[in-house]
């Protein structure tokens, strides 16, 4: 179990350290097209 | 949060969550490759497309949406081949494959170090691409298939000048030699030192594109060197050659980002 949580914490931070930047940049965009598109979805009244 | 808060971010929360991971493997995707710039200038372009949006600015935006429509067909052109090697990959990716056990690896890198080794005091170049997890179908079927198993004998055989495929690049793919004789892509990178040839960067041009392992013997220097997402590593002793590719697979992808 306490090998599990160790490994499970690795992961996590590798996951968290690997291109941190490209990341975020990732975020953003995700929000900026879903706003995009909850914009266009609501100008044209789909 | 109350039910109702919970109710009413739960489906933005999702979508948002869900674009950011397709956008980062798409992102993730073109790291490494030759469109990775072209993919800034496009990411440049789509927040500044956002902000004159916000901002109501509408002659550029105009300007912008006729240059989208536009470069769609253009990005199609531009990203072909990494859309090609993309939904390859989605379709080839070995999910279920089983990796080599650590004395297999080590019987193979052996065979492949006392091959390089042997290369070089005879002056003869090689160049040998281990597959890690991008697939190489595509380049094995521009060699001649062999399906053995690895010897330093064979190898050599293969390289020697009087063979037939010693031109090429022989490719290692799930422990076997699956194939002699390969084209690679040639890289363009004009940070490539003139004193490499042809078969380096055919090395960096494969490792650009994949994540495979590419052993590179020099006929001229007579040294080895590893190539891994488009980083080469000369100058290489043995007991280097088989820590370095042990390391890389074992590794996560960015090793070749975090190493020199």
């Amino acid at each position: 179990m306490a090998k599990k949580i160790i490994n499970f914490g690795n992961q996590l931070r590798h996951w968290i350290m690997s291109h941190p930047w490209l990341k975020l940049i990732a975020l953003i965009l995700a929000i900026l097209v879903w706003f995009y598109v909850k914009d266009e979805i609501n100008r044209f009244n789909y | 949060m109350n039910l109702t808060g919970f109710m009413y971010f739960w489906k933005p929360a999702t979508e948002i969550t869900i674009l950011w991971f397709v956008i980062y493997h798409i992102l993730l995707f073109f790291q490494g490759t030759r469109a990775r710039q072209v993919m800034r200038g496009i990411i440049v372009l789509l927040v500044a497309f956002f902000l004159f949006q916000k901002l109501k600015l509408t002659i550029l935006e105009w300007l912008l949406t006729k240059l989208f429509a536009i470069s769609v067909i253009a990005i199609m052109i531009i990203f072909h081949p990494e859309i090609r090697q993309g939904l390859a990959r989605l379709g080839q990716r070995n999910l279920f494959g089983q990796p080599l056990r650590e004395e297999e690896l080590g019987q193979m890198l052996l065979q492949i170090v006392n091959a390089t080794d042997n290369l070089c005091r005879s002056k003869e170049g090689a160049l040998i691409v281990i597959e890690k997890d991008d697939p190489l179908n595509a380049y094995i079927e521009t060699g001649v298939a062999i399906d053995a198993k690895v010897s330093s004998e064979l190898i050599e055989t293969v390289f020697t000048h009087k063979s037939i495929l010693h031109d090429g690049g022989l490719v290692i793919q799930h422990g076997r030699i699956a194939a002699a004789g390969c084209l690679f892509p040639l890289t363009d990178s004009p940070e490539l030192n003139r004193i490499f040839g042809t078969r380096h960067r055919a090395a960096l041009g494969l490792s650009e594109e994949t994540d495979a392992i590419i052993i590179v013997v020099s006929e001229e220097r007579q040294d080895v060197s590893i190539v891994y997402r488009g980083r080469l590593y000369k100058d290489l002793s043995q007991e280097d050659i088989i820590s370095r590719v042990k390391e890389i697979i074992r590794s996560k992808k960015e090793y070749g980002k975090k190493n020199n």
